[in-house]
């Protein structure tokens, strides 16, 4: 019989109390999730790797601020995504992608192949190729739209919850991916069948 | 043109990029390896800082004291406003003492107990603003 997760709020709880190993469960829970916003704001494994480190160090320096007013995924969250974007812009001259970059075994993920095959034949043969013009029409958005449609369209969060992260109001959600996805229709219009 | 929905189908297949195999294994322990390694590094004063930063939201304020001061700097900007050629007390004390020094002091003061520095022909003193010597000379008289 599978036991019942503990709560977010217990392991805080018990975090704010000098409890470490609560705090190592909430790393194991949220670092997949926080690491594909991360990465997919970066474009960079190793970027994405220290730069999560900083985030739960961060987290955990300031865990007994936190006064439970947003849930601690909405906390988590907001901490990630303003590290993330005052990282990119210390970054902003280093914006050229190198193919060690990618994300090498993707390729050969049916998942991915799959999902690829809806779009133009012509470009089956290379799905690197795919790969390569999709994180340069990510990076090709300012940090801001970068941050709302990877939290969106990429991790697939309610505009709600989006606003509570950024701050913003839903308008200003919606508001930013519309011009978001105005850009990316430009950048990626030759891999869409039409 | 392609429809939003087709981006968002194309965006989509970023989540499948991911990190290497056992990646999220290693995570907590590279994490808790960084933390002690920090610990060991940062300074001090560092250290105190962030725990104080992390206590101030615990620090309860009474919410009366924010009226008390609201109140207390409303107060003080009304009576500036009020009262902005008003005089000091003190001001007024040293204005009173330098009204007794004044040119019809009853008490005279002698100058004349001073030799004046330099007599012209007719008796009257000449002021002089340059020294009537030669300058002295700078010039070493020893050579090296």
């Amino acid at each position: 019989m599978e036991t019942p997760e503990t709560p977010d709020q217990e392991l805080v709880a018990r975090t704010q109390a000098g409890d470490a190993r609560a705090f190592d469960e909430l790393v194991v829970r949220f670092s997949p999730r926080l690491y594909g916003l991360v990465y997919h704001m970066t474009s960079n494994h190793e970027d994405t790797n220290d730069l999560l480190q900083e985030i739960f160090a961060k987290a955990y320096r300031s865990i007994k601020g936190f006064r439970g007013k947003s849930s601690f995924y909405t906390w988590m969250h907001s901490i990630a995504v303003n590290m993330a974007i005052n990282f990119l812009k210390k970054r902003a001259r280093r914006m050229t992608m190198s193919l060690d970059d990618l994300d090498n075994g993707i390729a050969n993920d049916a998942d991915f192949v799959e999902a690829a095959r809806e779009f133009d034949p012509r470009h089956q043969a290379n799905l690197s190729e795919l790969q390569i013009k999709l994180n340069e029409a990510m990076l090709k958005l300012s940090h801001e739209h970068r941050a709302v449609v990877t939290m969106f369209d990429v991790q697939g969060m309610p505009h709600a919850e989006i606003a509570k992260i950024l701050k913003i109001s839903e308008g200003t959600v919606r508001s930013r991916l519309f011009y978001a996805h105005r850009q990316l229709q430009n950048y990626l219009q030759e891999f869409i069948s039409t | 043109m392609p429809s939003e929905d087709q981006i968002s189908k194309l965006l989509r297949l970023k989540r499948h990029e991911q990190p290497r195999p056992g990646y999220f294994e290693d995570f907590l322990a590279e994490f808790q390896q960084r933390q002690r390694t920090e610990l060991l590094r940062r300074p001090l004063w560092e250290i105190i800082g962030d725990r104080f930063s992390a206590l101030l939201p615990t620090i309860e304020v009474p919410r009366f004291a924010y009226g008390a001061i609201a109140a207390l700097a409303v107060a003080s900007t009304g009576l500036i406003l009020l009262h902005p050629n008003a005089p000091l007390a003190a001001s007024t004390t040293v204005a009173s003492t330098v009204a007794t020094l004044t040119l019809t002091s009853p008490q005279p003061v002698t100058i004349g107990a001073s030799v004046p520095v330099a007599l012209s022909s007719s008796g009257a003193p000449s002021v002089h603003y340059v020294l009537p010597t030669s300058p002295a000379r700078y010039a070493s008289s020893r050579s090296f």
